[in-house]
């Protein structure tokens, strides 16, 4: 058993070298490709019941180099229930992933070299969240940085491949040389890079150099994360992929991140009793969240909409995870999770319409529930967990959150707690209102001429979705199963951190550093019915409604205040009749008596052509949006496209982090 | 002496982020991730350096307590970091040809299709 986890890691690659000798043919090349996608979920299902049931920790040395006089000299890995959560749920995503690409990637070329770099990477993240020294981690965020700019690159023909590729290559190198740098500065701190040495030596040892590794490899894990300054290269990286690869861009690597963040805070340095961090992460989460629904709402791709809101969700599970209570924590991989399974099936039902249509730009697809039903009610399960609808696991695990946040602002006495509360709930309705917006105009509505010919897609494709859905519904039905026997351990992990290094460098090695497990390890289960928590989260929903309401109140006062619009509609008809021949001489008088009556909603729901209105009639939320232009118009002038913006966001964030970190600690 | 070292390495490190955020040229930014990679293995190494230490080669009947070496681990360390920082360049070099055959420039300015 305790060789389980390092096989887990070279079946993968094992399987990605395999397939450059024996990968010409393709029974061979698919054969390789599901046993080195299937074997390490097997190996990883057969170390759940010790590990999670059991509460188990795998120590494993390789070449069997144990710790000698208290010092850990070899490279080891360390697998408790925490790594395994992320180690099950990574090996589950590729499995599916790779049964798809069987189908998609069929009429691609270079398909061997597309398995090799596609094992290349589950390989990398698998070993970075079982791995247990930081200098491998290292190795294993190279090995994945590499082979993420290289898929996504993949199709170099594809518009913007290359260049969201080469964005993703600076911007992700800047990350892993923080990610280096911060390693080295522990190294000549602590000499060690042992994860349970590092855990039992920092804590008592903050200082100045400490800290700035601190700042470092936070930084580093948020550009694998994609947290808000490093949104743009997920956007620009999700629209140019293959779709099987936005499922482990989006549902794997971002994972590997967050295991970074809160290896790093809770358990190497333990400073998640501190209420600035908190502050920092939760504020992190509640930027990421907020910011990338509304980026995602004025999206014209759907693949580059998926992506903003793939960041959204990873938002949340920072929030939840910054709260450090037992429920947060748990409730934040929940949610993590969750994100994996939704969005995967999100981006392979995104795939499957690329695959038939050709194309992802919402403006002209159409109509496709009438060819493609199987996949428009995939999606539509998709949909309904990301929006958080009841039975699906989206809303298990986002009441979760909103119930963390409240009981922490409860027991905090810290107000600001229940304004993420609020903010979760407002990006939740936020996220309904632009998956309506995708589900009407790709699924429903007119059918474009130019996809009469549109068929269902091959089965293959068709398993891998099912699979994600099926998951996704047995996840939102039985939230206590997972609370109790997968999130629920490995939430225990991350606050039992004398356990973990006393599993791996002998028993009453952490209590020689005076280390005690400050933070709560017990935590209620889910669904606790609690009256007064209810009327208080309805308070709360009244009060977010309360401000939309004002602020939608003083946007009218202020648009009464200036009534001169030049664009009447009777401007825009006559300057459309000159531009357009065919127009109507006499335009019917349903569009005056209308216009008089309701002013622009009946332009809205009327119907008309797009060359009627300002914008296109098939945008559902297009009122809101023009309430929002001043925003929108600066977000899309911030997001400018050019690397050395990027770049510089990358460098104020590390600043920052640095700056913030040697204030509080 | 070993404090200059640490101010040269940080300095690379710096230098290396200023050129990749102000120069508007796509060879020049993989220069920038270049001598930033430079910067962090002249750190590496400094951190393992012992003045007066040996060479870390050893046979076990050599070995004693009082031998003073330099660190091996960070050597091994820089090694790994070489080869790695080679990989970035190879590969954004190659991305660069690729950017050159397809947008006729490498300004930065220029390749960015992909925004908002």
């Amino acid at each position: 058993m305790t060789h389980y986890p390092i096989l887990a890691i070279m079946a993968y690659f094992l399987g990605a070298f395999l397939i450059v000798i024996f990968g010409r043919n393709r029974a061979v090349r698919n054969t390789l490709g599901f046993l080195g996608t299937a074997v390490p979920l097997c190996l990883l299902i057969m170390l759940a019941k010790p590990i999670l049931a059991n509460g188990e920790i795998i120590a494993y040395w390789m070449g069997n180099r144990v710790p000698a006089g208290g010092y850990a000299i070899g490279i080891a890995l360390e697998v408790d229930a925490f790594g395994l959560f992320f180690g099950l749920l990574i090996a589950t995503a590729v499995f599916v992933a790779m049964i798809y690409s069987f189908s998609y990637m069929s009429h691609d070329d270079n398909e061997p070299q597309y398995y090799t770099l596609f094992l290349m990477l589950c390989g990398g993240v698998m070993g970075l969240v079982l791995s247990g020294d930081l200098f491998n981690m290292f190795i294993m965020v190279e090995i994945l940085t590499f082979a993420a700019v290289a898929l996504t690159a993949f199709r170099n023909t594809v518009f913007g491949a290359l260049e969201a590729a080469f964005k993703y290559l600076v911007v992700g190198c800047i990350g892993s040389t923080c990610i280096l740098a911060g390693t080295i500065m522990l190294y000549a701190q602590a000499h060690t890079l042992n994860f349970a040495q590092l855990a039992a030596f920092l804590p008592g040892n903050l200082n100045i150099a400490t800290i700035i590794a601190y700042a470092l490899l936070f930084i580093g894990f948020c550009t694998k994360a994609f947290l808000v300054p490093f949104h743009p290269l997920a956007a620009d990286a999700h629209g140019a992929a293959p779709a099987p690869v936005s499922v482990l861009i989006s549902g794997v690597l971002t994972k590997s991140g967050l295991y970074g963040i809160i290896r790093l805070t809770y358990i190497l340095f333990r400073t998640m009793n501190l209420g600035t961090v908190q502050f920092w992460l939760v504020f992190l989460g509640s930027v990421s969240m907020f910011l990338c629904v509304t980026m995602a709402l004025a999206q014209h791709d759907f693949k580059r909409l998926l992506a903003f809101h793939s960041i959204s969700q990873i938002g949340y599970v920072l929030t939840a995870a910054g709260l450090a209570t037992a429920l947060g924590v748990s409730s934040g991989l929940y949610h993590a999770m969750n994100h994996t399974l939704f969005k995967g099936l999100l981006f392979l039902c995104a795939g499957a319409v690329l695959h038939e249509t050709g194309t992802t730009d919402l403006d002209r697809l159409g109509g496709l529930s009438k060819k493609m039903p199987v996949t428009t009610v995939l999606f539509l399960v998709g949909a309904f967990s990301i929006s958080g609808i009841p039975p699906f696991n989206g809303f298990a695990s986002k009441w979760l959150i909103y119930q963390a946040t409240y009981q922490k602002a409860v027991e905090s006495g810290n107000i600001g707690f229940m304004l993420v509360t609020v903010c979760c709930l407002v990006t939740s309705t936020l996220t309904l209102a632009s998956f309506v917006k995708v589900t009407q105009s790709v699924f429903f509505g007119q059918l474009p001429k130019e996809y009469e010919h549109v068929k269902e897609v091959p089965f293959g494709m068709r398993l891998g979705m099912g699979i994600l859905a099926a998951l996704c519904i047995l996840t939102g039905i039985f939230p206590g199963f997972v609370q109790n026997w997968l999130t629920g351990p490995a939430a225990r992990a991350v606050f039992q951190a004398n356990g973990y290094i006393d599993a791996m460098m002998g028993a009453g090695y952490a209590d020689k550093f005076g280390l005690a497990d400050t933070l709560p390890v017990s935590f209620t289960s889910v669904g606790v019915w609690s009256p007064i928590s209810w009327l208080c989260l309805l308070a709360i929903m009244l009060l977010a409604v309360a401000i939309v309401a004002i602020t939608s109140k003083y946007d009218a006062v202020s648009k009464a205040a200036k009534q001169t619009d030049p664009l009447t509609l009777e401007a825009l008809e006559s300057a459309t009749a000159a531009y357009l021949p065919t127009a109507p001489a006499n335009p019917a008088p349903r569009y005056a008596t209308g216009h008089a009556a309701s002013g622009k909603y009946e332009l809205f729901f009327g119907g008309e052509e797009s060359v009627f209105s300002q914008v296109g009639g098939d945008d559902l939320f297009w009122g809101f949006k023009h309430n929002w232009r001043h925003y929108f118009k600066f977000m899309h002038e911030l997001h400018s496209g050019i690397v050395n913006d990027y770049s510089l966001w990358a460098v104020v964030a590390l600043a920052l982090a640095m700056l913030y970190a040697m204030i509080i600690l | 002496m070993i404090l200059l070292n640490y101010i040269a390495s940080f300095f690379l490190i710096t230098l290396g982020l200023y050129c990749i955020v102000t120069k508007y040229d796509l060879m020049k930014s993989v220069i920038g991730l270049s001598i930033m990679d430079y910067g962090v293995n002249l750190l590496i190494i400094t951190v393992g350096f012992n003045p007066g230490g040996t060479a870390p080669i050893f046979t076990f009947g050599e070995l004693n307590p009082d031998s003073f070496f330099v660190d091996p681990i960070p050597q091994a360390l820089t090694l790994t970091s070489i080869v790695i920082g080679a990989c970035v360049t190879a590969m954004s070099l190659s991305l660069v040809i690729k950017l050159k055959e397809m947008y006729g420039t490498t300004d930065t300015h220029e390749i960015r299709r992909l925004r908002g």
